[in-house]
């Protein structure tokens, strides 16, 4: 199977009272034509619209999903398989990508209000969503709307956006075609027949509302681990319904760009032969953790793997996922690489994890999210600033006379990514 | 919390859903419960059905407690 991606750089976001384009690099948009289209839902009472661009001193929060803008122009399937589009299998063809822009949904969330993208200041720099033009769609659900009606209202509203603002990509040229192709497993074993043979295990974040994650819109807690083509996840076949904890969850923009399955097509017939994506969750039922992990180390195996990189999604009882698949990966033989990030405590001098086994010995972190961080203020906020002393990471009376927050890193959107989505080092 | 109450003198059953982590914190006596957003009740029951599991988890426990053990030791819960 092979996939194009063509990459129209963007460079700015501007509106217009006319017709929404892309053109020279600038995304420029109508926001009357978003607004319309977001209160197509009844569920949704209100909506705003606004433009966040790097450097801006702007905070977004609470933040929903980040989305990339794409379209499909040639080959099979659509966009957001089984949501947007219908469920034809993607990754194939060529798909456009408006590169360098973002969705970005916020406004009064399901239950927590999570995830804060500051555009300048020492937050930017903890978020990779702060290096993207933004547009940032705020909405207010109608009174009474139920807790899961909520929250899809909200996912489906930004993928629609990010769709529209694809579909002005469809007949502009991009300014870089990447390939990617992905042999069925005889063939590469032909190609690559001494090369070490590496699967990719991805852990799906799964425990219920606002913790979900879907592939082929199938909602991830319910699905048996299975193998899918990387083409696919790079094409969207997995999308996010989480962002409760949001250092460390994985927004559609970041099941978009993995870079882990990026990083192993780089290295795929060089150093290695990347032979397959296996997707797992994490979920909230202790049977379920055994199952799925009995299946991933059984995937593994199956795919004669010499060697998996595990990425983890978020953290707590999934850090028992987590152990359980390198264990039993490791018991099969297959040496394991695992991602993830740690809870050390404010001094970070507490266990990292909440789960421990000495087959996890080659561990990859993506920081300590209980690192503390003042945040200074703002000139402008896009959503709700109010609820930062009750998210995740935030405490009671955490803002100072003078406007600065002090909160754990932890709020903030992909600080502590565990894909390597966020190249943030110590170094 | 169980390790420190052990410490003084007191068997403690641990029930938690994800048994593994309790077994690599050290606790002795381990039951197993429902699920990690609802360890002691399961919502798609009615009243009756969670009344009885809830039983059978607390009477397991207590069963536990005057259990002799030698080594850590989950005790499988009968619904």
């Amino acid at each position: 199977m092979k996939l194009e991606l063509g990459n129209i750089i963007i460079n700015d976001i501007q509106f217009t009272n006319e017709g929404s384009k892309v053109e020279n690099g600038v995304l420029t948009v109508n926001p009357e034509q978003i607004k319309s289209l977001v209160l197509e839902d009844s569920n949704i009472e209100s909506c705003e619209v606004f433009i966040a661009r790097p450097g801006e001193s702007v905070r977004i929060t609470p933040v929903k999903d980040v989305i990339e803008p794409r379209v499909k122009v040639e080959g099979p399937g659509g966009i957001f398989p089984g949501w947007i589009a219908k469920v034809d299998t993607v990754g194939s063809g060529r798909t456009n990508v408006l590169k360098g822009a973002a969705v970005v949904t916020t406004g009064k969330i399901v239950g927590f209000q999570e995830g804060i993208i500051d555009m300048t200041g020492p937050g930017a720099d903890y978020t990779p969503f702060s290096k993207t033009y933004n547009l940032v769609v705020k909405m207010e659900p109608v009174e009474g709307l139920k807790q899961h009606d909520h929250e899809y209202a909200l996912r489906i509203a930004g993928f629609k956006v990010a769709c529209f603002l694809g579909e002005l990509g469809r007949a502009v040229t991009p300014d870089e075609i990447e390939t990617f192709e992905f042999d069925n497993l005889v063939e590469s074993a032909k190609k690559y027949p001494d090369l070490p043979r590496v699967a990719y295990v991805q852990m799906l974040q799964s425990q219920g509302l606002l913790h979900d994650t879907y592939v082929y819109g199938v909602d991830a807690k319910r699905t048996l681990t299975t193998i899918i083509n990387p083409l696919e996840t790079m094409d969207g076949a997995i999308v996010s319904g989480n962002c409760v904890s949001s250092c460390d969850k994985n927004p559609t923009y970041v099941h978009l760009n993995n870079k882990v399955i990026r990083e192993l097509f780089k290295a795929h017939g060089k150093t290695l032969n990347f032979v397959g994506h296996i997707i797992t969750n994490e979920n909230v039922y202790l049977a379920d953790k055994e199952r799925s992990s009995n299946w991933s180390a059984k995937l593994a195996e199956y795919l004669g793997c010499d060697g998996v990189i595990i990425s983890q999604e978020g953290f707590g009882n999934p850090d028992t996922d987590l152990i359980m698949n390198t264990k039993k990966i490791e018991a099969k033989g297959i040496k394991t690489v695992i991602i993830t990030d740690e809870y050390a405590g404010r001094d970070g001098k507490s266990q990292s994890l909440a789960d421990a086994d000495p087959s996890a010995n080659a561990v990859v972190t993506g920081g300590n999210a209980n690192q503390v961080i003042v945040l200074p203020p703002m000139e402008t906020v896009y959503g709700h600033l109010h609820f930062v002393d009750t998210i995740a990471g935030g405490s009671a009376n955490n803002i100072d006379a003078h406007g600065n927050i002090t909160v754990e890193i932890q709020a903030i959107t992909g600080a502590t990514n565990e894909t390597g989505f966020h190249n943030l080092s110590a170094r | 919390m169980v390790k420190e109450i052990e410490r003084a003198g007191l068997p403690v059953v641990h029930i938690c859903t994800v048994t593994p982590i309790s077994m690599t914190v050290g606790a002795n006596r381990i039951v197993p419960a429902i699920a990690i957003p609802h360890p002691l009740g399961n919502p798609a029951l009615d009243l009756e059905g969670e009344k009885h599991i809830r039983r059978c988890i607390v009477e397991t426990a207590l069963k536990a407690l005057e259990t002799e053990v030698d080594d850590q030791t989950i005790f499988d819960v009968k619904y």
